[in-house]
């Protein structure tokens, strides 16, 4: 057990000092205004230019290819946090990336690995679709082999980046009469293909997304990730990242559970109005005096602490439930002020809290919903079986 | 605070610790099983297990070295206390260890508290945050021998000719009105700031331990209620593979994964850097406060009809859920205290990056 601050050598100063530096000249307040603007949590410039000086390279690759030390890795993660780097698209594209290099073939690799350091090809997740939901492997996007070729029909939710991105990592269904998880086939397919329409969809926090169409899209068999059929073996992987189902590191130099970096977002909440119900109004009297504002903010700032607490799953359930939970309580505590948001005059807390009310919703959805996980915990930490449910019922339409 | 400051986050648990751990889970598994936790409800203490439980060394591990005790760290005691609580214990064990502790700080192990160490005598202790007036519930008042109260800016010790009478109570502590004004004899300990701040560490500690023992407690009752929920089964199939019992299982089993982390990582702060993150400990028992009362109630409807009755083991946790945690008074002040931490902190951080 260890929560003492990390001793740096001098070289591992130096390079928090220049990741700092150079991390808060590029995230520019343009840059953070026209992040709020578009909602892309992606940005361009950024990007190409943490990839043009190496740290795209140095944290996908392991410390044995030639990537980041342990300690420096988690240097630059929190580093990146401090300077709110937007963060969505380069971690669709670090993931998708894994998988081109483990299944796709060595011409793939070429075509795409490159740019992914450079920061000039990015790559996000074509899951979900408009009719299913957290079963990912309910999938009806076809695709049907012609020739050399696949051709590709059907349309996916919630590919995030898909307009900042050059290709899509997508699930498609290859087998529509055998078993769900024996009927999937992956594609890396490039988004400027004919036949590939994306549509943008803001969501309530204020982010933007994509539903994104497919007709008759013709897509070269190189672009096929692992065995037809074989889908299921590709998605696995990313899947489990994901869900955050990964074990405590021995050093304690990484995150606690997933979704710390939306945890975060509830934390800078929580500190914004621990310091804001200090602050005395004309008449010298400090929200902190009323023993009501003390006992909620008391009760909130508890509850957070737990949750940033807990590991694996059980953190990344506590950490959206618990933004559910105490988000209101801290709106309250700020009175009618706290309704306004970022940049508005006289918000009470650069609109944080109402933020997280907004955000949380998302955040109990992100790679499965809150139910898919409490289904795992229930079923295999607890060894309650696997869930019950009525008897599929035939749709009438 | 700066939530990007570069700090291990190492929750895993030692060699030395699980040793520990594994000792004491045995231990009470093998001489606390629930029809003695029964037995002793009328007194709310077992004397024997006690002094089985002394014999092991746990109140004198609690002590440093320079007072004859092994030194053990709070991360230690919240292992001993977790037990406690999962086998809901009738052994006065946390008070105890936080009295003698306080003791100890206050320079106050002498000869007439001598024994205290070794747990021959009981101390006692006034685990309230808000110091009271007269006559006040003492959660182990009936069977210790030493009580340490605050008076005005004084720490006083007090001992009693005849033991305060037990009062029954939903937690089956051995709980006492202990009036200060009819204490046989009263011994200053300390007066000041100085003396007020080592009271307010053993309410901390006091209240971290609890916290630990609650841990335990609600991760008894998950299981208790996750077996039952397994072997009952409702239209053909066990309810337990029904999400309207398994989500609240999994939400009892985050509880305790969060609420014991939350715990440790208090515990570390309070004997590596007690000045860093001192909200910690009372934010652990807030949380566990709060759940506890509400895992121990759904462990009891889980188990429908036999869950309720007075007999089922699942009652046993649903009482101490809610006593124990209480005995400290209203849970909602340390909560109070909590805010005035983060906010001491914050607005000092604010002014400081102007």
């Amino acid at each position: 057990m260890d929560f003492s601050r990390v001793e740096l050598s001098d070289d591992d100063e130096a390079f928090r000092d220049d990741a700092r530096n150079f991390l808060k000249a590029q995230v520019t307040a343009e840059v953070r205004r026209r992040d709020r603007e578009t909602g892309d949590n992606f940005d361009e410039g950024v990007h190409v230019a943490l990839g043009a000086a190496g740290y795209l390279a140095l944290e996908w690759k392991s410390e044995s290819d030639g990537g980041f030390s342990r300690v420096r890795r988690r240097i630059w993660e929190q580093e990146k946090r401090r300077a709110h780097v937007p963060w969505v698209t380069w971690g669709t594209t670090a993931m998708v990336a894994r998988s081109v290099a483990k299944f796709g073939s060595a011409e793939l690799q070429n075509e795409v690995l490159p740019g992914v350091f450079s920061g000039q090809v990015r790559l996000c997740l074509g899951y979900t679709e408009p009719e299913g939901g957290s079963d990912v492997a309910t999938c009806k996007t076809r695709a049907v082999r012609d020739g050399g070729s696949w051709l590709i029909n059907g349309s996916k939710m919630f590919t995030t980046g898909a307009h900042n991105c050059q290709y899509v990592f997508l699930i498609t269904n290859t087998a529509p009469d055998s078993p769900k998880h024996q009927s999937l086939t992956m594609f890396l397919v490039p988004l400027n293909l004919p036949g590939i329409e994306i549509q943008g969809l803001r969501t309530v926090d204020g982010d933007r997304t994509n539903i994104v169409y497919y007709s008759d899209v013709r897509v070269d068999d190189k672009y096929r990730l692992g065995e037809v059929n074989a889908g299921w073996t590709v998605l696995r992987e990313p899947l489990n990242t994901e869900h955050g189902a990964v074990a405590a590191a021995a050093d304690g130099l990484q995150d606690t559970s997933i979704m710390m970096h939306q945890a975060g977002s509830m934390a800078t909440a929580v500190d914004k109005a621990a310091a804001r119900v200090t602050q005395p109004d004309p008449s010298g009297r400090r929200l902190l005096d009323d023993q009501s504002v003390a006992y909620r903010l008391g009760r909130s700032f508890a509850r957070m602490e737990a949750a940033l607490s807990a590991p694996s799953i059980y953190g990344r359930v506590a950490i959206a439930q618990t933004m559910r939970d105490i988000s209101p309580d801290l709106m309250d505590i700020l009175g009618a002020a706290s309704a306004l948001p970022f940049g508005t005059d006289g918000a009470a807390d650069d609109g944080s809290a109402e933020y997280v009310y907004r955000f949380a919703p998302l955040v109990g959805i992100y790679g499965g919903t809150l139910e898919v996980f409490r289904n795992m915990i229930g079923q295999y930490t607890l060894g309650l079986g696997k869930p019950n449910y009525s008897a599929p019922v035939k749709k009438v339409s | 605070m700066d939530r990007y400051e570069l700090r291990r986050l190492d929750y895993s648990l030692s060699e030395d610790h699980l040793d520990l751990q594994s000792a004491y889970k045995q231990f009470f598994k093998t001489h606390c099983p629930i029809e003695t936790v029964r037995a002793a409800e009328p007194s709310g203490f077992d004397k024997n297990l006690w002094e089985r439980l002394c014999a092991m060394g746990a109140t004198t591990m609690a002590l440093p070295e320079s007072c004859g005790g092994d030194g053990a760290t709070l991360v230690d005691l919240t292992l001993v206390a977790e037990e406690i609580g999962r086998s809901l214990a009738p052994v006065p064990w946390i008070d105890h260890v936080c009295a003698a502790r306080l003791l100890a700080g206050l320079g106050a192990l002498g000869d007439e508290t001598a024994s205290v160490a070794g747990g021959e005598q009981l101390a006692a202790f006034d685990a309230r945050i808000d110091s009271a007036q007269g006559a006040r519930l003492i959660p182990t008042g009936s069977i210790a021998d030493h009580i340490v109260v605050r008076d005005g800016d004084q720490i006083v010790r007090l001992t009693f000719g005849t033991r305060p009478a037990k009062v029954d109570n939903i937690g089956r502590l051995p709980m006492a009105w202990v009036d200060p004004g009819a204490a046989d004899a009263r011994t200053v300990l300390g007066q000041g700031c100085d003396a007020l701040a080592k009271y307010r560490r053993a309410l901390d500690e006091w209240r971290l331990l609890t916290a630990a023992a609650l841990v335990g407690l609600v991760e008894e009752a998950m299981t208790i209620a996750a077996e039952f929920a397994k072997n009952r089964y409702t239209l053909g199939v066990p309810i337990s593979t029904l999400q309207g019992i398994s989500h609240p299982l999994a939400n009892m089993a985050i509880t305790v994964a969060g609420g014991r982390n939350l715990t440790r990582r208090a515990a570390w702060f309070l004997d590596n850097e007690p000045d860093a993150r001192p909200e910690l400990a009372p934010s652990a028992f807030v949380f566990m406060a709060e759940e506890a009362a509400k895992a121990a109630t759904m462990a009891v409807h889980i188990q429908g009809g036999l869950g309720v009755s007075a007999e089922a083991a699942a009652t046993a946790y649903l009482v101490r859920a809610r006593g124990w945690p209480l005995a400290g008074g209203d849970p909602g002040a340390s909560a109070k205290r909590v805010a005035e931490l983060v906010a001491a902190r914050e607005s000092s951080a604010q002014v400081a990056s102007v």
